[in-house]
């Protein structure tokens, strides 16, 4: 996808145009609207935009933003920390670093079987789970507000939330 | 049939058409191959896994539903390998499927059961692990129960191929796949227009037609209520097949027996109002060509259409006839002029319709649909009574009748022929026909010609309306000027010629519109798993008792002729407008 330049100026409206009558548009405008949305979801009302624009129906849009986990149709907090719960990742102990973001991070209710995805109360920080990120070799892999970081321990977690919570950047 | 290859199918030489899939090829040559997602023209998904077969030289089984024949291919149906794998693919479906077959609606005509009956699955072999949400029951006509989904996607190719609806499409990811509307809301807030094609491609009990028979038999049982049933022309033709006899076999007499014996007061007929329809609608047609109207006028008699135009082009509104469908129109007439000559109080009626259609459900409960309430009120208000009534108080499917004929014992095979009560149970062949796509077109055409003419018609089948074509059109001269025609079913092709409407290129004057393929014939409400010769059995069927009647034009109905001399007074009078015509409003989703 082509580089977000400005994303916080960016109205909807004018995200959709640039997508528009493109390959993959459907995808790429949804991206596109929640990198540039200040809570970082896509909303109803932007889903409903996007369709009708786009000439995509209702159901297909829902059933493309439901797909990829990256789509988050609840509001994200500031920052995303996305764990990787694939095998690899597993027998490396990524239940006990999800376990522990969850805790520094303060968030009590998260059923992974049912859902990937829970924010704490305070909207700082949103964690998520995934299958799999591809990077098994470097396993327990984690994201953090985009930036994949590898051979995660407790330690080097810890310290990196601290630097979140400090107003600092990965 | 030129381009024939040679293919060895389980070792025996065959000649294929390499255009077709090997599910047809090996159909053709005498082996049935087990498919569950696949339907010969509505989806090849290839998701189920049970179609699979051997290929020499392909490393891994092959999907014979999405995979053609190509020259020389050697291909084994039954292997232990094959078989095996079918075998599996239907245990993890199982897996997470209920096992309250003896109580499911689809008992008798579940296609996973039947499968996991002919590859002998004995055992639960798979432990569950979904949970599930309840089923879906916010809309009239239809209900979804995720529980027996199996994900096939029939559904979903349906309602985005062939009705152009797009209200399901599969969400969530892996394990957490489900079939749901936009944000999850419930088919009544989604696009769904009701018209039940899902409910007929379903291999499962995972969505059905929201069931009334109960309250209807409730009702049958009151003694202080007076309940006549209508049934639309469409049934005669496919509630023998329901009931286990061939599909086409023609059951008009047979049927209207049953309905006797199941206790309904009188018999009447949806047929009567078709006639009536098209004097309406043909008057209404003639008074748009004749005063500038708009024009191309469009029929309004399928709900599922309706819901349709009111969501996708209610710009194009003014296009639709103001005519209600022949259920509405039946309805309304029942309990107003009916009621009154029989004196049987309107609060007491109950009006019940046997309809090849899930949307007739939500249809009968718009509701503007309480016009004989209305009538009465401005009459006599005592008799009206306080509380509003619908004109049409349950519409059942073919599916729901043919259940409770075999819940109260009643052999139709061995029922005698009888005949519909007066007066709102005569008809005529033109009524007949509405059943099946063409079918109104044609039987406006032949009261239209003879208004306008003033002669006998000739030829009165118009063959280049009928068959399943997408759009079938035609030209007849009326009064000297030509006037164009079109058909469409099934609601993809309805589109067709609305954007050409709406691009102000439509050369046509009249347009049929059937939401379903093959009209009514092909209801969302009818038997399951029609394939099209079961369809042209019925199509078959409708026009077989067209031309076996005495009268096929509904201007020559009598009893309608008296309706309109001792009540209605002319086709558009005012009392017709009262009760027999309606309007739309645009749907928002």
């Amino acid at each position: 996808m082509p580089k977000v330049a400005n994303a916080k100026t960016q109205s909807l409206d004018s995200i959709i145009e640039s997508w528009k009558g493109k390959n993959g548009s459907l995808l790429g405008a949804l991206e596109h609207a929640q990198q540039n949305d200040p809570k970082k979801h896509l909303s109803e009302a932007t889903l409903r935009e996007i369709s009708k624009r786009l000439n995509v129906p209702l159901s297909q849009v829902y059933s493309v933003a439901t797909f990829y986990s990256f789509f988050s149709l609840k509001p994200q907090g500031e920052h995303v920390v996305v764990v990787c719960r694939g095998t690899a990742c597993h027998t490396r102990g990524s239940l006990v670093l999800l376990n522990e973001a969850l805790t520094r991070l303060g968030i009590k209710e998260f059923k992974e079987e049912e859902e990937n995805s829970a924010t704490s109360s305070d909207s700082f920080a949103t964690i998520r789970t995934v299958a799999c990120f591809g990077q098994c070799a470097l396993a327990p892999v984690i994201m953090i507000d985009g930036k994949v970081i590898s051979r995660m321990t407790i330690s080097k977690l810890v310290s990196l939330l601290e630097k979140l919570k400090k107003g600092g950047e990965i | 049939m030129e381009n024939l290859i040679e293919i060895t199918i389980d070792n025996q030489p065959v000649k294929v058409d390499p255009s077709e899939n090997i599910v047809e090829a090996c159909a053709r040559a005498g082996v049935k191959i087990p498919t569950l997602c696949y339907l010969k023209g509505i989806s090849k998904n290839a998701s189920c896994g049970v179609c699979v077969v051997e290929v020499e030289g392909a490393k891994s089984l092959v999907r014979s539903c999405v995979q053609n024949p190509t020259p020389g291919m050697k291909i084994w149906t039954s292997s232990p390998r094959v078989l095996r794998a079918r075998k599996t693919a239907i245990e993890l479906l199982l897996a997470n499927h209920p096992s309250d077959c003896l109580s499911c609606v689809r008992a008798d005509t579940c296609e996973l059961h039947t499968m996991a009956n002919l590859l002998e699955v004995r055992a639960d072999r798979f432990p569950s692990y979904k949970k599930y949400p309840l089923p879906d029951t916010t809309s009239e006509g239809i209900v979804r129960d995720d529980k027996k989904c199996i994900l096939c996607g029939r559904c979903v190719s349906v309602c985005e191929e062939t009705q152009g609806v797009n209200a399901i499409a599969f969400t969530g990811r892996g394990a957490r796949t489900r079939v749901a509307t936009f944000m999850d809301r419930g088919l009544a807030q989604s696009a769904c227009v009701q018209c039940g094609q899902c409910s007929v491609v379903c291999p499962t009990g995972a969505i059905t037609e929201k069931d009334e028979s109960r309250d209807v038999f409730d009702a049958l049982r009151d003694p202080k209520l007076n309940v006549v049933v209508q049934t639309a022309p469409a049934i005669r033709a496919s509630l023998g097949e329901a009931l286990g006899l061939p599909p086409g076999s023609l059951v008009t007499g047979q049927m209207v027996a049953a309905l006797r014996r199941l206790g309904f007061a009188k018999v009447f007929d949806t047929q009567f109002t078709a006639d009536l329809t098209i004097m309406e609608e043909g008057s209404e047609l003639l008074e748009r060509l004749s005063h500038g109207g708009t024009i191309p006028m469009i029929t309004s008699c399928s709900p599922g259409w309706i819901n349709f135009i009111e969501g996708f082009y209610p710009d194009l509104l003014g296009h639709v006839s103001t005519c209600k469908s022949p259920q509405q129109m039946f309805g309304a007439v029942a309990k107003t002029y009916y009621a009154q000559t029989a004196g049987i109080a309107p609060d007491k009626m109950r009006v019940v319709s046997i309809m090849p259609c899930t949307a007739k459900k939500y249809e009968a409960r718009r509701k503007e649909m309480d016009s004989a309430w209305d009538w009465w009120r401005g009459k006599d208000a005592k008799l009206a009574g306080p509380r509003s009534f619908f004109d049409v108080d349950w519409a059942l499917t073919t599916r729901e009748l043919a259940r409770m004929i075999k819940l109260a014992g009643i052999e139709i095979a061995r029922l005698p022929e009888e005949d519909f009560d007066d007066p709102l149970g005569r008809s005529t062949g033109a009524a007949t026909i509405f059943g099946t796509t063409g079918g109104v077109m044609e039987a406006a055409l032949r009261t239209v010609y003879e208004i306008v003419e003033k002669k006998p018609l000739e030829n009165i089948e118009l063959t280049q309306v009928r068959g399943f074509d997408s759009i079938k059109s035609a030209e007849v001269v009326l009064g000297g000027s030509p006037v164009r025609v079109a058909v469409a079913h099934g609601l993809s092709n309805a589109r067709i010629l609305l954007d050409e409407i709406r691009a102000g290129k439509s050369p046509y004057h009249f347009i049929e519109i059937m939401s379903c393929p093959g009209g009514c014939i092909g209801g969302g409400g009818q038997p399951v798993l029609a394939d099209i010769e079961k369809k042209l059995a019925r199509n078959h069927a409708l026009y077989v008792e067209d031309q076996k009647l005495p009268l096929r034009k509904s201007h020559e109905n009598p009893a309608v002729s008296a309706l309109y001399k001792d009540f209605l007074g002319k086709p558009l009078g005012h009392l017709s407008h009262e009760l027999l015509h309606t309007s739309y409003r645009a749907r928002e989703f």
